[in-house]
């Protein structure tokens, strides 16, 4: 799935409904791509980690692609870049 | 004149985008760099969002004002509204150790904030929660 520009509270309403076919996920892997994405807050991490909490039983992974080094610093101040997997 | 800037915004979630542009703006403006200026338009989002989520029961119509100027070397953004006390500062500190099972969705705004402001204040006054957020301004290499 790819996201692109801002992932602020106001865009996490729309990308939680867009999000929702992911949560199917048994037997596949997840790859976010990051590389277009500009900028995120707490309801964009959230989104993520729901995702994540959902993948995991299932046996899927979830990859982050492509997010730069302003994005990057984000994950880290947040411990969430221990969680995912970085392609 | 000293540089000051003000925005008044409902607490609707969906205005964000519009306080993401004043923040830009104000940070141009007073000179932090692109890097820089995500980060505190971070902060103050988690902020502002806060209020709009929590100072205001359910239903009810608000507004939040949000005043930036610059202040003892560095950039002052106050975020006021006139709901219900709430001090985010009282929140505890996150654990960002914890595996993904373990980790709450909860609490990452104001973790943000304390990570990237330099100083976060809070006060009540005249029945409004008052939020003052402060970042230094070093020089840019």
């Amino acid at each position: 799935m790819y996201f692109e520009g801002r992932l602020d509270t106001a865009a996490s309403a729309q990308t939680e409904v867009e999000m929702k076919p992911l949560y199917d996920c048994t037997g596949h892997d997840i790859i976010l791509d990051c590389t277009q994405l500009e900028y995120i807050s707490s309801s964009g991490l959230r989104l993520f980690l729901g995702l994540l909490k959902m993948a995991k039983p299932k046996g899927s992974h979830v990859y982050i692609r492509g997010i730069n080094e302003d994005l990057r610093q984000v994950f880290a101040m947040t411990g969430f870049i221990n969680l995912f997997e970085f392609k | 004149m000293q540089y000051q800037r003000h925005i008044t915004l409902p607490n609707d979630v969906q205005t964000v985008t519009e306080l993401g542009l004043f923040v830009d703006e104000v940070c141009e403006s007073v000179g932090f760099d692109m890097s820089t200026t995500l980060k505190i338009n971070l902060a103050i989002e988690e902020a502002v969002v806060n209020v709009m989520n929590y100072a205001y029961p359910t239903g009810t119509k608000g507004s939040v004002d949000i005043d930036a100027q610059v202040n003892n070397g560095g950039l002052d953004i106050v975020i006021s509204d006139s709901g219900t006390p709430f001090d985010p500062t009282q929140k505890g500190e996150v654990d960002t150790t914890l595996s993904a099972e373990e980790r709450s969705v909860g609490g990452l705004g104001i973790h943000l904030i304390r990570q990237i402001m330099d100083t976060i204040n809070y006060k009540r006054v005249n029945n409004k929660n008052v939020l003052t957020l402060h970042k230094k301004l070093t020089k840019n290499l």
